[in-house]
């Protein structure tokens, strides 16, 4: 029964983009999965490891003007621009990670939110090699593919980095070095007087997390074709992975993928329903304010509760351990 | 087994250790003992490398292990308890068990947890415990002295040839206060040696071959327990005559 | 040289300033461990109602403060009161930064996204000591900065709030066995915190034009100053404010805006890196 009905969502939402009536609602599909893509990355460090990270929009912003400055000013093929910058973005982050991860908690935050800060700087900055607050304009690889077919095309490249980052999720939480990220998660100075090298895990979670949402930008930067700065490196954007994963569940591998579900779409309605006034962010605000204070546990957690007993888990909970 | 030599840390103004060189007998119980306040967990936390001493050397057999980071003392088989016992809360009982580490290699970091051979070891170390029945409960929903149980039987899944138990007896029944003695006595004779600090003086001296008496953040005497008990400096050290 | 001298000069007033509006930041840290990530949005949620009451009733923006600082006093202790209180550090983080995002979509909403900014002509003249030239509204900051630090001093230190409010900082548990009233105590902590950016927020509109997400710029600004400092520690912070208002100052007459801003990441990381626990003590940032 789960199997059919897990089959039948999977054909669902590869089929979305013909079941909807217009262009307009692919392209809401496609940021709802980008999203979901990306919170579910966000969850290899926040949800394993209890790192909260505002600034994983860094990544995302160095992996979509790595991919766009490739393709535009180098002419790459796009498939090794991602590729490239993909990568670069994981070594950075990796060398981010080992000085971030020192720190724990509410001092690990703020480091994060500097890091976006000063990516942001950078990009505003230096004008040359960015066009600064004029957007950096990628030409599309798929030239002869009109709006709705592009929409069409990396909906599905989206619903396989989707795909990746979820079974990626799955593996390193059922695995040994999923355990050992909990354990850190639970208690740090515990796990690492039982053996775990904590500041590896940790810086390993890190990169892994930031490599996912790097392609994210990366496939970002090719279908949308212009970047500003201020949009790619906001730290609101940051925080919507971050609000998607509590309001869906942090500890649950679709989690993140059910907050996005929730929550990117309804940021779409506001901005039809209210045209582009600043509302959409009080919203967004008092959503986390509420998520915060009566629901830190997210969803899944909710219903995981009330049903936990009656299965027989073995080494892991539900909770934790994902479908 | 582990040799420290004027091994000193401060906070500030206030040393909590100073000039501390003691010797662990491999093979024995060994106790640590002294009032409130005179080091012995700041003593521990130097040994295990969670603080890093500012002058003095630790070493474990031959090995220095002086300003180690802990998972690498860890890993050359010191195993340790907390004094508020800490466990991980919102991991099921098994899975506490699973987090030790003694050698880590990719593969098996990649590995699933459910690897039987492990999860075989665990049960076993369960049973020995006594909380077996509690497998799949989170650890948090286990009763403190449980909580205490499990704490050390996942030191002991990383085979740990010395362990070292901070106030063990702390909080805990004496129903289990028993049983705890009993095992660290069966564990002793499997030859695991240990480091224990303990305020219960029945246990202590009940229990070890070997005592070391901390006062003001230095040992001011060892010795086995019937020498120790009479030691007048010791008398000192607790009474403040 | 008569650059490096002017650059030395804004940079100490701007320092002053940071000095004052980080001073809640750390204050909110040391009191409550909670990172306080809409401080900024309250300094310019102060500057848009100082904005008002100059265009709306003539008042001179500093005349708005004894109607503003009262305000976000009780308003920051209803904040502590209702909703920050009993929340760990991480999720108070994110509860505060959803805050920050309510208050700028309301600014944002009410006043649209445009620059404002208030003008007083004794604002714009500027005090030449020989090459170096000082404008009037910098040197205004810089006094208020002093005057309301040196008023946060004497609480802290003199009052008996003050010593409650230490003794809950250094000890909690130990400032309630001797009839502290911890939870009261920290409410007006917070409270006094959000009131000193009233007083920010009443400078901000004075120095600078602003619009509703401005405060996102500020937000790291501020955060460095408090780690760099220390956290927890509220001179600590000051001392580093005026040290990186220097930098600041300096790398901006010599390079450019986007170098003198990174200073900031730049001490931050390296702060973290060689002395978590920050340049002037506090030992709290390791763990929080």
């Amino acid at each position: 029964m789960r199997i059919v009905s897990s089959l039948l969502l999977v054909a669902a939402a590869l089929a979305y983009p013909w079941l909807v009536p217009n262009y307009y609602l692919v392209y809401a599909g496609v940021l709802t999965v980008m999203y979901a893509a990306m919170a579910t990355s966000w969850n290899i460090l926040g949800g394993l490891s209890g790192y909260v990270s505002l600034g994983h929009s860094a990544f995302f912003g160095l992996g979509a003007y790595g991919t766009g400055l490739l393709v535009a000013r180098l002419g790459w093929p796009w498939p090794l621009a991602l590729g490239v910058s993909t990568a670069g973005v994981a070594l950075f982050a990796a060398l981010v990670g080992v000085a971030a991860v020192r720190v724990r908690g509410a001092s690990f935050v703020i480091v994060t939110i500097a890091l976006v800060s000063a990516m942001n700087l950078l990009a505003q900055g230096w004008r040359s090699l960015t066009g600064g607050s004029v957007a950096l304009q990628v030409p599309s690889p798929f030239a002869g593919l009109h709006r709705g077919q592009t929409h069409l095309l990396f909906y599905h490249l989206f619903l396989a980095l989707l795909a990746a980052v979820l079974l990626a999720w799955w593996l390193i939480s059922r695995s040994r070095y999923g355990s050992g990220l909990r354990a850190i998660r639970e208690d740090e100075d515990k796990a690492e007087s039982l053996g775990v090298p904590t500041a590896a895990y940790k810086v390993v979670a890190f990169a892994l997390s930031a490599l996912f949402v790097a392609l994210a930008g990366g496939l970002y930067a090719l279908w949308f074709g212009s970047l500003d700065p201020i949009f790619v490196f906001s730290v609101v954007f940051g925080a919507s992975m971050v609000l998607m994963s509590l309001l869906g569940g942090r500890r649950h591998l679709l989690g993140p993928l059910l907050g996005a579900l929730i929550v990117a779409p309804a940021g779409e309605y506001f901005l039809i329903a209210l045209g582009e006034t600043q509302i959409h962010l009080t919203a967004t605000g008092v959503l986390l304010v509420l998520v915060v204070l009566f629901m830190p546990e997210g969803i899944l957690a909710r219903r995981w509760r009330r049903d936990h007993n009656r299965r027989a888990p073995q080494v892991l909970r539900r909770s934790d351990g994902g479908a | 087994m582990i040799t420290t030599a004027g091994l000193r840390k401060s906070y500030g103004g206030v040393t909590a250790v100073r000039d501390a060189t003691v010797e662990v007998l491999p093979g024995k119980i060994n106790a640590l003992i002294g009032p409130n306040g005179s080091g012995k967990t700041t003593f521990f936390n130097l040994v295990t490398g969670l603080i890093k001493p500012d002058s003095g050397t630790v070493h474990y057999r031959d090995t220095d292990i002086t300003g180690r980071s802990p998972h690498r003392i860890a890993h050359l088989g010191l195993g340790r308890t907390f004094q508020l016992c800490r466990i991980f809360p919102r991991m099921t009982v098994l899975e506490n068990m699973l987090v030790a580490v003694r050698r880590t290699r990719l593969r098996e970091l990649l590995a699933g947890i459910g690897n039987p051979a492990e999860i075989e070891r665990a049960r076993g170390w369960l049973r020995r415990t006594g909380i077996e029945h509690m497998e799949t409960a989170e650890a948090r929903e286990l009763s403190y002295g449980q909580q205490k149980l499990l704490e050390l039987a996942a030191v002991l899944m990383a085979e740990p040839e010395l362990i070292l138990l901070d106030e063990p007896a702390g909080g805990v029944n004496p129903a289990l206060i028993e049983r705890l003695v009993t095992l660290i006595r069966e564990l002793n004779a499997e030859g695991h040696t240990f480091l224990v600090v303990e305020h219960n003086m029945d246990m202590v001296m009940g229990m070890s071959d070997h005592v070391i008496v901390f006062d003001r953040g230095a040992p001011i005497c060892a010795g086995p327990p019937r020498q120790v008990r009479s030691d007048p400096r010791v008398l000192e050290a607790y009474l403040g005559v | 040289m008569t650059l490096l001298l002017q650059g030395l000069a804004l940079g100490l007033l701007t320092g002053g300033l940071y000095a004052l509006l980080a001073a809640g930041l750390s204050l909110y840290f040391g009191v409550m461990r909670v990172v306080m990530v809409a401080h900024p949005a309250f300094l310019f949620l102060a500057a848009y109602l100082t904005y008002s009451l100059h265009t709306g009733f003539g008042l001179d923006p500093l005349a708005t403060m004894p109607i503003t600082v009262p305000l976000f006093f009780g308003l920051g202790v209803l904040l502590q009161r209702v909703i920050i209180r009993g929340l760990d550090p991480m999720m108070s983080v994110l509860l505060t930064f959803g805050l920050a995002l309510t208050v700028e979509g309301l600014l944002g909403t009410i006043y649209t996204g445009s620059y404002k900014s208030v003008s007083m002509d004794y604002a714009t003249r500027s005090l030449s000591l020989g090459e170096v030239h000082l404008p009037y509204d910098k040197i205004i900051a810089f006094w208020i900065a002093v005057i309301t630090l040196t008023a946060l001093f004497a609480l802290l230190v003199k009052s008996r709030f003050g010593r409650a409010l230490r003794a809950t900082v250094q000890h909690p548990e130990a400032a309630r066995l001797v009839g502290v009233r911890t939870e009261r105590v920290a409410g007006y902590g917070f409270g006094v915190g959000l009131a000193t950016a009233a007083v920010g927020g009443t400078v901000l509109a004075l120095v600078t034009p602003f619009f509703p997400a401005s405060h996102w710029a500020w937000i790291g600004k501020l955060m460095a100053i408090i780690v760099v400092g220390g956290l927890g520690s509220v001179l600590g912070a000051a001392l580093a404010a005026i040290l990186l208002g220097v930098v600041e100052g300096l790398v901006l007459v010599t390079v450019d805006a986007t170098w003198a801003t990174l200073m900031f990441y730049a001490f931050l990381l390296v702060t973290l890196l060689l002395r978590p626990q920050g340049l002037f003590g506090g030992r709290l940032a390791h763990r929080f």
